[in-house]
């Protein structure tokens, strides 16, 4: 299929995300499975799943070296085989200005790592619904 | 044996007198040190406290400005005497069994060299708060959660880990026994209902944003810190909350 851009967006709802310390981390809540990425890989994956085009980063200083095609096509083929991102037909982002100088700034290559062992506790967080105005603990009413 | 039962509270009125009448009628299972934590409360909190307080002289309670739950974990941690020997946790509107401490101190005594039980805790929707017991046309689950209550800790363990990290406004507690757990501590896993958590079916929607990215935290810092210490121990096979996702549907 031919595509005007090459765009990304994140694969459902039960794929969440967060930065820690520049780190991307991602849970899929439906499996539990939770992906750890590189310090370049956090940065390529945020552009990406914000609708980035892959195409920008190309050429891109990134973990110490120019982030090729093949590299990238590599680590986005991973993403999409794991379900965390899908082909977007929606207009790409531009690329936001401050992103070539925090790749250029990473020292690894792009890796994404999976972990499971924490599946159950990722699928079903029960406790933590605590509002705050109702004080804590929270009290757990019917709604 | 001293066990050290750490309760904070922030506007309970009506939960806390059930939660601690709870705690009073295990006092033959063990030489039991309640310490209650009132954490600014601006309702009749403290009151109804001190009211078993009176007749109860196990009950220590505390009162400090309004700090949030993790400092005020950490208030109880800090109030922990020389002689006690094990350590639980139970928030002010939960319940404690009848005989909860009483099965899992028991594999304490069989064991010496045991540093933690971590129990089962039933979801229930309604509890009597008179018999303190699910009330009979209750709906409930039982799972192996993750809940302070759910453990007994012994004191060289809970020195052992530290204080809870208050940098989290929520989720220290998950971070807390994601702590426990990797530091590899000689554990059992017993069948025993350690609380009654009131809970309704249905109500288990997603979290609110604040909440997701304190528990992703908690999940990111336990990764970071088993990938930069490999002596640190997977946590697996520990929580069992499958079940739990039906629940969520009734």
């Amino acid at each position: 299929m031919t595509r005007d851009c090459d765009a990304y967006a994140v694969a459902s709802r039960d794929i969440v995300f967060e930065s820690f310390d520049g780190e991307a981390v991602v849970l899929n809540l439906a499996n539990g499975k939770y992906f750890g990425f590189s310090d370049s890989g956090s940065t390529v994956w945020q552009a990406l799943s914000s609708g980035v085009d892959a195409r920008a980063l190309i050429g891109l200083n990134a973990g110490g070296s120019t982030l090729g095609a093949a590299e990238l096509e590599h680590f986005i083929s991973q993403l999409l085989e794991l379900g965390l991102l899908v082909p977007s037909e929606t207009a790409a982002q531009p690329l936001p200005g401050e992103l070539p100088a925090e790749l250029a700034a990473t020292s690894e290559p792009l890796h994404v790592s999976i972990h499971d062992d924490l599946a159950d506790l990722i699928i079903v967080d029960p406790i933590h619904e605590v509002e705050e105005p109702l004080g804590w603990p929270a009290v757990k009413q019917a709604s | 044996m001293r066990l050290s039962v750490i309760m904070p509270v922030h506007n309970r009125e009506t939960f806390v007198g059930p939660a601690l009448r709870s705690l009073l009628r295990q006092r033959n299972a063990a030489d039991l040190d309640i310490i209650v934590i009132d954490d600014g409360s601006t309702d009749g909190s403290a009151e109804m406290v001190r009211s078993l307080m009176a007749e109860n002289a196990c009950i220590r309670l505390f009162q400090q400005p309004n700090m949030g739950v993790t400092r005020t974990r950490n208030t109880g941690l800090g109030l922990l005497k020389p002689e006690t020997d094990l350590v639980s946790f139970l928030d002010s509107d939960d319940i404690s069994p009848v005989g909860r401490f009483s099965a899992d101190i028991e594999l304490f005594r069989n064991d010496p060299n045991l540093d933690l039980t971590y129990s089962r805790m039933m979801l229930v929707d309604k509890i009597d708060d008179e018999s303190l017991e699910p009330a009979a046309d209750s709906r409930s689950i039982t799972v192996r959660g993750i809940h302070l209550s759910a453990a007994i800790f012994t004191r060289r363990l809970v020195e052992r880990i530290g204080v809870f990290d208050e940098a989290f406004h929520q989720a220290e507690d998950t971070d807390y026994l994601l702590r426990t757990f990797e530091s590899g501590p000689r554990y059992v896993t017993p069948e025993t209902v350690a609380l009654y958590y009131r809970r309704h079916p249905g109500n288990m929607t997603r979290q609110t944003d604040v909440q997701s990215r304190e528990f992703m935290r908690a999940i990111y810092k336990s990764m970071t810190r088993r990938k930069a210490d490999p002596t640190l121990r997977r946590i697996e096979g520990i929580f069992e909350l499958k079940d739990l996702a039906d629940w969520q549907f009734m």
